[in-house]
């Protein structure tokens, strides 16, 4: 009895695994926030991952294959998302894993996946650092350096007027603290004055004083970097305090989730995207369909790049397992050359044409500037292309 | 078997150094000092280990145990420093108005830590270097550590700092009549707590690869005295017993899915409610014939 | 500072100050009379701005388990309002009945009614999240009927201070609910009583007094008001998920200390200074708004621990 309890610590402390053969159908897990208050991301991430699985499957899954997708929760924090991965990784035997949600939690669990070799496909962490976690790390959510100054040089365009720029940005918030670095370096580079940087947290929810503060300086462009409930009640306060200039809301405004808390004022604020729901592809057409049917809204960007990851993992298995079938593999084999093939794939995905870096890093061909426009009842509204 | 190791190895160790957080704050309530200021401390601990080890000592490969240990030790000091500094003036305060004035001083030091250059912001610290192979490994250094502390708090409680700690906490006033200093001991077991908390938030960098503001916080303060009171907050076991038991049940209650912390919200009221002692009560240890413990019963404080 | 910028930044004070009031007051009503901190009035707060929500015949958009549905009538605001807090004033006397009330009747540690009330608080906004989900809900921006400009204007046309109607509705309700509570507490027979029970409960007993039935009324007062608040919150800023109410927790305890723990216009009090000390941070130390609360928490406490308005000697249980 006592040998059997400690053989297998001996052989966990020092990092000795059994072979073991892949399960069918062919687990992939997803780990993302399905609680605490990170969940409003995380839901529209699972529902993403959901409508892949959908219809992939519908496809004949990994060329006959079946496939299934395991969903642990992260919760919103560190020791949630190791657990998660944990779980993922030695009790459903995944071949790979996409999450999870916040940046800070891929910076603990991601590492963790890359110790065991388990492929990672950040869906939606954009700080600066996460591919060169490990090889076994890649993402398919573009960091906020390549996407937000597309949208102050839309903004120049509709106004080349434009000299004074506020700028807010959500200080406990990973991503819009980056993403605020761009967008005032950006804003410099295009020859506008930054006249003052406004912070606030993504629990607020009243602006007053930030919003007076910024207006009392006459800005004449407003960069907003957040996320839905405190970026949209941000425009709204703006616009209702008697703001008239342009609204530049960052990535984190990138959804639908935003158009019932800023209403009629949403309209007009140009969005830096890396995903548009109109963007052209069959595919992007068909996922759109898809969500449009079920949920009546325009799918938001967290649910387009969790389709995506699952996509990407689906079809470098598909790949793989052409030169050799993937269920009669090992597993810590196919991971090793899921990971490699991940990397070298190219993918027609609803965000357009994509690719990775060897270091894991996306390669977008386009990115977006979208002008919201709201509808008349106020409450639904759309993204318009620009260009 | 080796399944369950490899899968729970992280969660095993995470029970152990949520134990240590939870005894981090019994030890200024065995002086009736309602304190919820671990996180704080806990959070300094970690950044300490994580701006050293990423910023002030560069390493390849495995990082060298004894820098563990240094920056343990400095996170304690530095802890304890502070406290000192805190506690002097805050442990004037009483029950509900020291904790209030402990979560405060957890929230400040939050929004600074979001502020500053060297702890990254919001994105915080990443990139932490780690001493063992595993997160199983841990156990080699945190389980003795554990043991310790609870050894420690075990003699404490019988000792003759350990009786000035009830004394107060039984009837102040009393104490300080029998020519016991109030100040000084509700101060000593503030500095203890926050030793151990700073110490524990050098290993959690590590254990957790990366640190940030979210490790201390207000939330975190709560769950750590749910700990102690649903462990029982009348003998070091209760807290052990506490951060073990909490810890571990959302990932017990994992195969519910979405349901999970519905049924765990569910779960602590029960606990509450039926167990209003806590899980373990100094009187079942003294039946078991295990150790003497004194059965006085202190008084409620909110 | 400039005259502007004062009133500016003394509306602005206000208007924030004002949300925090709301929600203190249910919060420093259990105090009062148990001596409790009860951390699922935050979940109160959030489930009372949902049925108000529903009860206008809002549909629901989340992906919670009633994904897209809603009721089949749509009842005027006011009236939805009214009765959505009377629902969370229900819930208030269930979460009594069903936890608190047995607590007591254990004589347990009264500081395991704050780990209670933490379990409440998991259940609730999880139960919430499970149902409803985790998406934003808003109220039509024109919920309070067209009279209601978005926006009044204190300033000059050149130098416009404006201040949002739905803030001057909020804090217009808070001081009417101050009033009413201040005098229902001390000029009625049950405010007598309720002050009875929160002196001593035993005493208040052995006088005749049904401490149970008061301390169950305090339940759905608070449920009522946190409700009434989460609503006017809703309507200012939408429901940002279950969790929209369980974020104003922490500053609502600085709010309640601050203006004396139990003490009701002491949580007015107290939520106004934290919103005007908020609002005075100079632009440079924007980043530290968010810590003023509980530095002005922690320097209050250790100068003047019973308060503003507190009274010296506060003995809870």
């Amino acid at each position: 009895m006592k040998k059997q309890m400690y053989l297998p610590v001996a052989a966990v402390l020092l990092g000795i695994v059994a072979a073991q053969k892949t399960a069918t159908p062919i687990p992939i897990g997803v780990s993302v926030a399905q609680t605490s208050n990170t969940a409003l991301l995380g839901k529209e991430q699972v529902i993403g991952a959901q409508i892949a699985e959908e219809f992939y499957n519908g496809r004949g899954g990994i060329n006959g294959t079946a496939f299934k997708l395991f969903f642990e929760d992260t919760g919103g924090d560190e020791a949630g998302a190791i657990n998660a991965f944990q779980t993922q990784i030695n009790k459903n035997r995944v071949v790979a894993i996409v999450g999870p949600t916040l940046s800070q939690q891929a910076f603990a669990a991601d590492k963790i996946a890359d110790a065991a070799k388990v492929p990672v496909i950040g869906p939606s962490n954009t700080a600066r650092g996460i591919p060169q976690i490990g090889d076994f790390v890649a993402r398919v959510s573009a960091p906020v350096a390549i996407v937000a100054p597309n949208s102050v040089r839309a903004a120049l365009k509709i106004n080349p007027s434009m000299k004074k720029a506020a700028v807010f940005y959500a200080q406990n918030d990973a991503f819009a603290t980056s993403e605020t670095g761009t967008f005032q370096e950006t804003a410099k580079a295009q020859g506008l004055e930054v006249v003052t940087v406004q912070k606030f947290q993504t629990t607020d929810s009243d602006f007053t004083s930030q919003v007076s503060a910024a207006l009392a300086l006459k800005p004449d462009l407003a960069i907003v970097s957040g996320l839905a409930a405190d970026g949209g009640n941000l425009v709204k306060q703006l616009r209702i305090a008697g703001y008239k200039g342009v609204i530049i809301g960052g990535n984190g405004l990138n959804t639908a989730n935003m158009f019932p808390v800023c209403q009629q004022y949403c309209d007009g604020v140009l969005i830096a995207q890396a995903y548009a729901p109109t963007a052209p592809g069959a595919l992007n057409a068909a996922f759109r369909t898809v969500y449009k049917n079920k949920y009546r809204k325009e799918p938001p960007q967290f649910t387009a790049q969790a389709f995506t990851a699952v996509q990407v993992i689906v079809e470098a298995l598909r790949t793989l397992d052409k030169k050799s079938k993937v269920a009669d593999m090992e597993l810590a084999d196919l991971r090793i050359k899921l990971n490699a093939q991940i990397l070298i794939g190219k993918y027609n995905t609803p965000l357009g044409e994509i690719t990775f870096d060897k270091e894991g890093e996306v390669q977008q061909k386009n990115f977006y500037v979208a002008q919201i426009k709201m509808n008349p009842d106020g409450k639904t509204g759309s993204f318009e292309f620009l260009k | 078997m080796d399944t369950f190791f490899s899968t729970y190895g992280f969660l095993m160790v995470q029970m152990m150094l949520q134990a240590l957080l939870g005894l981090s704050l019994y030890f200024p309530m065995m002086a009736g000092q309602l304190s919820l200021a671990s996180p704080g401390f806990y959070a300094l601990g970690g950044y300490i280990a994580a701006v050293i080890s990423t910023k002030v000592v560069v390493t390849q490969g495995m990082y060298p145990f004894h820098l563990l240990l240094l920056e343990i030790l400095l996170g304690a000091m530095a802890s304890g420093v502070l406290a000192l500094l805190v506690g002097i003036p805050a442990l004037r305060l009483k029950g509900i108005y020291l904790a209030l004035a402990t979560i405060a001083f957890v929230e400040i030091l939050r929004v600074v830590s979001l502020n500053l250059d060297i702890t990254g912001g919001a994105v915080g610290i990443f990139g932490i270097p780690q001493p063992f192979a595993n997160p199983l490994s841990y156990a080699l250094l945190v389980l003795p550590l554990l043991i310790l502390v609870a050894w420690f708090a075990a003699r404490l409680e019988r000792s003759r700092v350990g009786r000035a700690f009830t004394a107060i906490r039984e009837d102040e006033l009393a104490a300080d009549a029998m020519g016991i200093n109030p100040t000084y001991y509700k101060v000593l077991a503030f500095v203890i707590g926050a030793m151990v908390a700073g110490g524990i938030g050098a290993i959690s960098a590590h254990f957790l690869n990366t640190w940030n503001a979210r490790q201390g916080t207000f939330d975190a303060a709560i769950n750590v005295l749910a700990y102690v009171l649903i462990g029982g907050s009348r003998t070091f076991w209760g807290a052990i017993v506490g951060g073990f038991a909490l810890t571990a049940l959302p990932e017990i209650l994992r195969p519910l899915g979405d349901l999970r912390l519905i049924v765990n919200g569910l779960l602590l009221v029960i606990g509450a409610i039926y167990l209003p002692q806590g899980l373990i009560r100094p009187a079942w240890l003294a039946a078991l014939g295990k150790r003497k413990v004194a059965l006085v019963q202190p008084k409620g404080e909110l | 500072m400039e005259l502007g910028t004062f009133i500016q930044s003394l509306l602005n004070g206000l208007s924030i100050g004002s949300v925090y009031a709301i929600f203190a007051l249910g919060y420093t009503l259990i105090f009062s009379i148990l001596g409790i901190i009860n951390f699922a009035h935050g979940a109160v707060f959030t489930l009372g701005a949902y049925f108000t929500y529903f009860l206008i015949g809002g549909v629901n958009n989340g992906t919670g388990v009633l994904t897209n549905l809603g009721l089949p009538f749509g009842l005027p605001f006011v009236l939805a309002t009214l009765l959505g807090s009377l629902l969370a004033g229900g819930v208030g006397v269930i979460l009594d009945r069903m936890a608190f009330r047995p607590l007591r009747a254990r004589g347990a540690d009264p500081l395991l009614a704050l780990v209670l009330s933490l379990g409440l608080a998991l259940l609730l906004v999880n139960l919430a999240q499970y149902l409803i989900g985790a998406e934003i809900l808003s109220f039509p921006s024109n919920v309070y009927g067209d009279w209601l400009p978005p926006a009044i204007n204190f300033g000059s046309t050149e130098n416009p201070i404006p201040v949002r109607g739905v803030q001057i509705i909020i804090f217009t309700v808070s001081m009417f609910v101050v009033v009413i509570l201040t005098l229902l507490i001390n000029r009625t027979k049950i405010g007598k009583a309720l002050r009875a029970v929160a002196e001593n409960a035993t005493t208040a007993n052995l006088l005749g007094i049904s401490t149970e039935r008061f301390i169950l009324f305090t339940f759905f007062l608070s449920g009522f008001l946190g409700g009434l608040a989460g609503t006017l919150v809703a309507t200012s800023f939408s429901i940002s998920g279950p969790y929209f109410g369980v974020t104003y927790g922490l500053k609502g305890l600085a709010v309640i200390v601050l203006g004396g723990l139990g003490d009701i216009p002491g949580a007015v009090v107290g939520g106004l200074v934290i919103g005007l000390a908020e609002a005075f941070v100079p632009g440079d130390f924007s980043a530290y708004k968010e810590a003023v609360a509980f530095a002005l928490l922690f320097v209050i406490l250790l100068v003047r621990p019973q308060g503003l308005l507190g009274r010296k000697v506060i003995q809870k249980v």
